[in-house]
Order: structure tokens, then C-alpha cells, then sequence
């Protein structure tokens, strides 16, 4: 490989002297590198995209919830529904309230669990938590046969993600004198993984080292934060939940277009606490739900019957006995609720037949048709510009063999051999490529974020597609300047030398 | 052992329906250390002669040693080796590569050297070079900011990089006015008599063949006569008669 440092310095030498011909000579590589990489990037973007929507809609997640309210039976679709229509019960649950600082005395009292909502006189704007969907039936009266052990237990299962365990209720937030009657979520740090499309408007979810202290604080869901606080950044304020103190430490909002934060929806009319400090707060030990994601949307039957495999070895029941808890796939849930913006949910629905065999792949195909579209439209215009750009540098190298004919001869005479003119050419036709594919890197980066921003679309680049768009200039690069640079080779050094 | 021999040298080309008889049985032997001028009129075949002897074109038939060895059958990167090795040429026309700067030019002969010199070591030998032939002050210009006098030492210099056998010159004064022609003929001797190199100057001036130490008469493709130079002419001695050029000043 002797030469090759001389026959760069050569080539790009030859590259300043003319640097009009060399820019006009570049533009198609620019264009067409440009073009290659707002391609892979928009591509690739759309492909995670599409991945964190269908994970946003929860098709790779499996809900254990305490109790069983219904027959045990595969389709908890419409046991959704039925669920809305379970009336709203009035209990009187003790509970505890232990002084926040831990010391002083304990302070018994009866807590009503009359929900404001369910004053069959009050008017509201949004939907009632009994007609909200999930689980309502978990309540604090509901069966507890869950407990940190069982998702210790699950968390050891092969093809498990993630696994976050939840105590749900109602609760009123106040803050000075406005209040929100909204969903109190206990939840486990990990839920942030779960729920994939979370963005936090301020702030963060609460820490490890919180959730083990049982600490006081709070993550408002969007709506919620809207409600009391407007516009406001709340992250550091003092709320009231359970006439109890907790810090707010952030505002969780939907980063998804497919899921929109309404009043009433589960996740962002909902506030976020450790479920540890539930637990100490309410002296609970057990849990209402464990929530488990699957790495591989395609395993979650397995691992559901392998939930419920395993709880009932956990809890003891017998063959002929009905489970003690429900396991359910969010997958349909997901679809049928809504969460999704609904013209979105109606052009997945209706382009899948079989609701009950909805997968990930399905989803994503529907979702994908857009993004291939636009991927083969870039791909035929990359190809046009990468040929005209290709042609260009072949007409550009074959003029320069023949005005430089005089200059082989000169290297010829003292010593070149026909492979190393070879290589000064291929060099160049390289370099001149190269160059334009660098500056093509440069503007592809800037329109694929341009477009990321103005249509939001995500895109992702990557190092390997930066690589492989500088690997196709250099691949145009050799392929056109190859024939130019194989005839200078082949001049003979006399020709070559008397050349006029 | 002579460092060139030919036999029966001929070169024929081929012009549409023409044969043009450039050479025609051309046999010679130069020993080591000569000062060989080749002159004859214009079109009598003295260029065919020091292309073919510089292994840039091939003979039509006939025998050439260099060194030795047989180069008549050498393959194209063979002969590529030959003249990076063995040769160094001067032109009529310079031939420097436009452009480029003097130093750069000089170094061209070790870019394509087989045992690669490091980029220091290149513009060390090629710096040395330009100093031999008093150009140290012009290495970074270009061949149109030198005089034709300095452009023919930047293109004796390219040529003496490799330390080479034979050096060619095809009409080396033919560009040049007469003081600048035997200050380039000055160095050509000096070159002989301190380095011992052998020398072919081709010329169809018979004053400037008489500056050789062996004179070769042309005439139609063939030699016409070979006789040594008993009145070689000492370009130093008549350098120091003449005024100071107004170039070097
Ligand atoms: N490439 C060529 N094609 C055809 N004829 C040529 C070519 N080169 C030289 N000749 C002819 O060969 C003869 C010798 O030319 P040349 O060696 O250049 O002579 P000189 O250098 O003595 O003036 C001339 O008649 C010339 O026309
Ligand atoms: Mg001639």
C-alpha cells in the first residue's frame, strides 16, 4: 500500500486547484449522501417510533390484578366493561395515620372511603372513577392476596422486563385552596420503563432511594398539575394528599401521539407515589396490582400463563379452586378503551381483523406503510442523485486524464508505474466523492432534524448510518472514477510524454 | 563493462499507409564516466534514440543492454523500476509538473521508490538536490516564477534524486540564451567529473556537442560517425570570461 499518502496529497491538491469544477462536480454526491441519510434516519426513526407507540399502548404488558370479579375466561375485554358498571361501594376502612415525622403519638381515625364522585347529584366534566377503566375493583376493600413477594417471584421469570407493583385509590389533592379529585397511584420506580411514552414536563419520577424511604413525594400526572397549578412548574411545592404533606418532584405527560392526556384517563389525571409510602402511610403490606412488561411483545401468553402458573403455586390453591388474583394482556384493553387518539385507534382496528389476535407486528404494519412509502420515495431520489452525481465525476476525472496527459508522462518518465497513476486518479475521483459526501453528511443531519422538528417525526441517527453514508461516496467514488483512472493508466509513458 | 549497449537498434513508425524509418541499425556502446553527445539535424532520430535508451519506448527490433541487463523484454512495471533507478532525464521543455512547487517536483522521483522514504527524509534529499544545483532559495516556488535557466537545474535535480546511471538530456540548452545554456552545461560536466556520471546529450547544435567528451554524428537513423573530443570545451573556464548574469544577481 506504498503511495497512498503521496496520492492523497496528490489528489487534493488537484481538488483546490480547480475548486469551482470540484464544488459544481460534488453537488450530485451531496444531494444524493444527504438524501441516503435523511432516509435511514427518518426510516429508522419511524421503526422506534412505531416500537414506543406500541409500547405506550401497552402491548407488551400483562396486569395482575388482586381478586377475580369474574369467571376465569380469556376475554377481559369485556369484563372491562362490565367493570365500569360495578357500583360504587361506601366502606369504612381503619387506617392509620402515623405522624409524618415518625415521632409523637399515632393517630387512629376512620377514613371514609365515600368518593365525591360518587354523589349521584354532583355533575362532573370528566368521567367518574367508576367509569374510568382498569381498576376500580382494586380498591382498598378489594381482595389483597398480592404481595411484594409475588412480584419478587415474577420478577424472576425468564422473558420478564420489567416489573412495577401498584396499590391504586382515590385521593383529593389540594393545594392552597383548590383541590383535584383524582387516581392515587402507588406505584414502583420502575413504572417510567413501563409506560414507555411518558415525557416529564418538569422534574422526575421519584428515586430508588425514595421509594425505600417511604418518602413523601408526589408526581403529578399532566392534568392534574394543570388543575392546581395552570401553567405553573410545581416541582418543589408542598401538595395535600391525606392531609399529609408530600413534595412534588414531577409533572409526567404523554410523549406519545397515539396516547393524549385527557380529564378521566388513567395515567395523566392520576397522581404517582412511592408505593412504599402508601403501604406506611395506609399500613398496608399488600398490593393491588403488579404490572409486568415482556421484553418481547410476542411472549406475553407464555408468561401469562406462567403468572398464573406461579401465583397459584404462591398462594396455595387447589386444582378445582378459582384463581385469587387476574391476569390480563393490555393489549386489547389498550385498543378498546381508547388511550389512543381515536382516529388512530379506528384505522388500527379496522385494519386488523381479530382484535383478540392484535400483535405487535400487526400494529407496527399498519403504522409502517407510511414510512416505507416515504423510505423507497428518498430511496429512488437518493439513486437518481448518487448516478448523476457518479456521472458527473466520471466526466470531471476524464477531462482532467486528458488535460493531465502531459503530467502521467512526467510521472511516468520518473519511475510511476500504471497502478500508481491508477491509484492517483481513483484517489481523486475518491476524494472529490468523499468531500461531497461529508458535506452531504452535514446537510442530511440538519434536514433530518428539521424535518424531525417540523412534522415530528422522530428521527434517529445513528454512527453506523453516518458510516455507511460516507461508505457509499466513497463506493460512488471508485465505481465512476474507476474507468477515468484506468485509461490515464493505460496511456504509454511516450505518448503520454509527447502529449500536446 | 559499458553501462549502455545496443545492436541494431531500429525503430519504425507506422504513419496511415507511411513507414517512417526513425531509426535504422543504430549500435553503440557508452562506458561509464562518458560525456556522450548525440548530435545531427533536426528529424534524424536522435529523440527515438534517448526515448528508447530511456526505456520509455521499446525498439522495433535490435538488442539494449543497460547495466548489463538485457531491458529489450522487460514488462511495463519492470521498466517503470529501470527509469526510476537508473534514469534521469532533462527536456527541451523542462517538463516539470505545473503547479507545483520546486521542491515537490524534485521529490516526484522518490514517491514512487520502492523502498519508501518517510516525508521528512524526501524534502531532506530533495532540499540537498535543489542546494547542488544553487536553488535553495527557490524551493518553494513554481515553474512560472523561475527562469527558464532555474526551471532546467529544478528538472537536474528531479533527475539525480535516485542516484541514477545514465542521465539523458534531449536538446537541454534548446529553450535557453547561450549563457544560461552553458552554465546548464557547466553543471552536466561538474556532474561527470565529481559524481562520475555518465552522460547522453542529445543536441543539434555542434557547438553545444562540443562540450562532450565523445561526440555521436546522426543523419538519417544511423550514426555517421563516433569520434572522441579532443577539444572539449570547458564550460566553468568560459563562465568566468563572461559577465555576471543579471538572473543570479
Ligand atoms: N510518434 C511518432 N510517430 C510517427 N513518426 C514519428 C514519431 N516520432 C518521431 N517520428 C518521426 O521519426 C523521425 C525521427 O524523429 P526524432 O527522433 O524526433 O528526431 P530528432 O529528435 O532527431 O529531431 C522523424 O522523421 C519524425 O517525424
Ligand atoms: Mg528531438
Amino acid at each position: 500500500m506504498r503511495a497512498i499518502r503521496p496520492s492523497l496529497m496528490i489528489a487534493l491538491r488537484a481538488l483546490r486547484r480547480n475548486k469551482l469544477q470540484t464544488a459544481l462536480t460534488m453537488i450530485g454526491i451531496t444531494i444524493g449522501v444527504a438524501t441516503v441519510l435523511t432516509m435511514i434516519a427518518l426510516g429508522s426513526g419511524a421503526e422506534s417510533a412505531i416500537e414506543d407507540q406500541v409500547r405506550a399502548a401497552g402491548m407488551n404488558t400483562i396486569i395482575v390484578t388482586a381478586g377475580n370479579y369474574k369467571t376465569k375466561t380469556e376475554d377481559s375485554g369485556s369484563a372491562v366493561e362490565e367493570q365500569g358498571r360495578i357500583a360504587p361501594r361506601v366502606e369504612f376502612v381503619p387506617a392509620v395515620w402515623r405522624n409524618p415525622q415518625g415521632a409523637g403519638p399515632l393517630m387512629p381515625l376512620f377514613r371514609p372511603v365515600f368518593h365525591p364522585e360518587d354523589d349521584p347529584m354532583e355533575k362532573h366534566d370528566h368521567p367518574t372513577a367508576s367509569q374510568r377503566l382498569g381498576d376500580t375493583e382494586a380498591g382498598l376493600g378489594a381482595a389483597a392476596t398480592l404481595t411484594s413477594a409475588d412480584a419478587d417471584a415474577i420478577r424472576k421469570i425468564s422473558g420478564v422486563q420489567y416489573v412495577s407493583e401498584g396499590i391504586h385509590n382515590n385521593a383529593h389533592v389540594a393545594w392552597g385552596a383548590k383541590r383535584w379529585f383524582t387516581r392515587l397511584h402507588g406505584d414502583d420506580v420502575s413504572l417510567p420503563l413501563i409506560r414507555r411514552a411518558w415525557v416529564f414536563e418538569h422534574g422526575r419520577f421519584f428515586s430508588k432511594r425514595e421509594q425505600s424511604h417511604a418518602a413523601q413525594v408526589v408526581v403529578l400526572g399532566s392534568i392534574v398539575s394543570q388543575r392546581l397549578f395552570g401553567a405553573e412548574n410545581p416541582v418543589g411545592k408542598q401538595v395535600s394528599i391525606y392531609k399529609q404533606p408530600f413534595e412534588v418532584v414531577g409533572v409526567v405527560a404523554s410523549g406519545s401521539w397515539l396516547v393524549a392526556a385527557a380529564p378521566g384517563d388513567d395515567q395523566f389525571d392520576a397522581i404517582y407515589v412511592p408505593f412504599t409510602t402508601i403501604q406506611r402511610l395506609l399500613n398496608l403490606s399488600k398490593l393491588n396490582d403488579i404490572t409486568i412488561t415482556t421484553s418481547s411483545s410476542g411472549e406475553v401468553s407464555r408468561i401469562s400463563q406462567q403468572i398464573t402458573d406461579l401465583l397459584r403455586a404462591r398462594h396455595r390453591i387447589g386444582v378445582k379452586d378459582p384463581d385469587d388474583f387476574t391476569v390480563t394482556s393490555q393489549a386489547r384493553q389498550a385498543l378498546a378503551k381508547g388511550g389512543m387518539l381515536p382516529q388512530v385507534a379506528r384505522s388500527v382496528v379496522g385494519n386488523i381483523a381479530g382484535l383478540e389476535k392484535v400483535t405487535l407486528e400487526q400494529l407496527g404494519k399498519t403504522l409502517d406503510r407510511a414510512s416505507r412509502t416515504m423510505t423507497a420515495l428518498l430511496a429512488s431520489v437518493a439513486a437518481v442523485s448518487l448516478l448523476v452525481g457518479g456521472i458527473g465525476i466520471m466526466n470531471i476525472m476524464l477531462l482532467s486524464v486528458t488535460e493531465r496527459t502531459r503530467e502521467i508522462g512526467i510521472r511516468r518518465a520518473v519511475g510511476a508505474k500504471a497502478n500508481d497513476v491508477l491509484r492517483q486518479f481513483l484517489m481523486e475521483a475518491v476524494a472529490l466523492s468523499v468531500t461531497g459526501g461529508l458535506a452531504g453528511i452535514a446537510i442530511g443531519l440538519a434536514v433530518s432534524n428539521i424535518i424531525g422538528q417540523w412534522v415530528q417525526w422522530s428521527v434517529s441517527i445513528s454512527a453506523l448510518a453516518v458510516a455507511l453514508s460516507f461508505g457509499i461516496a466513497a463506493m460512488v467514488g471508485i465505481f465512476f472514477g474507476y474507468y477515468p483512472a484506468r485509461q490515464a493508466s493505460r496511456i504509454a509513458p511516450i505518448d503520454a510524454l509527447r502529449y500536446e | 563493462m559499458a553501462v549502455i549497449s545496443v545492436r541494431n537498434l531500429t525503430k519504425t513508425y507506422h504513419v496511415g499507409e507511411v513507414a517512417v524509418h526513425a531509426l535504422r541499425g543504430v549500435s553503440l556502446e557508452i562506458e561509464k564516466g562518458e560525456f556522450v553527445a548525440v548530435v545531427g539535424p533536426s528529424g534524424s532520430g536522435k529523440s527515438t534514440l534517448m526515448h528508447i535508451l530511456g526505456c520509455l519506448d521499446s525498439p522495433t527490433s535490435g538488442e539494449y543492454f543497460l547495466d548489463g541487463a538485457d531491458v529489450s523484454h522487460l514488462s511495463d512495471d519492470e521498466l517503470s523500476e529501470v527509469r526510476n533507478h537508473k534514469i534521469g532525464f532533462v527536456f527541451q521543455g523542462f517538463n516539470l509538473l505545473p503547479r507545483t512547487s520546486a521542491l515537490e517536483n524534485v521529490e516526484l522521483p522518490l514517491l514512487y521508490n520502492a523502498g519508501s522514504l518517510s516525508a521528512t527524509e524526501r524534502r531532506r534529499r530533495a532540499m540537498e538536490a535543489l542546494a547542488a544545483v544553487g536553488l535553495r532559495d527557490r524551493a518553494e516556488h513554481h515553474p512560472n516564477q523561475l527562469s527558464g535557466g532555474q526551471q532546467q537545474r529544478v528538472a537536474i535535480a528531479r533527475a539525480l534524486m535516485n542516484r541514477p546511471s545514465i542521465l539523458l538530456a534531449d536538446e537541454p540548452t534548446g529553450n535557453l540564451d547561450s549563457r544560461t545554456s552553458i552554465e546548464v552545461l557547466d553543471i552536466f560536466q561538474s556532474l561527470r567529473e565529481e559524481r562520475g556520471i555518465t552522460i547522453v546529450l542529445i543536441t543539434h547544435e555542434p557547438s553545444v556537442a562540443e562540450y562532450g567528451s565523445r561526440i555521436v554524428a546522426f543523419k538519417d537513423g544511423r550514426i555517421v560517425s563516433d569520434t572522441p573530443n579532443l577539444r572539449q570545451r570547458v564550460a566553468r573556464g568560459e563562465l568566468a570570461e563572461m559577465p555576471i548574469a543579471r538572473e543570479d544577481a
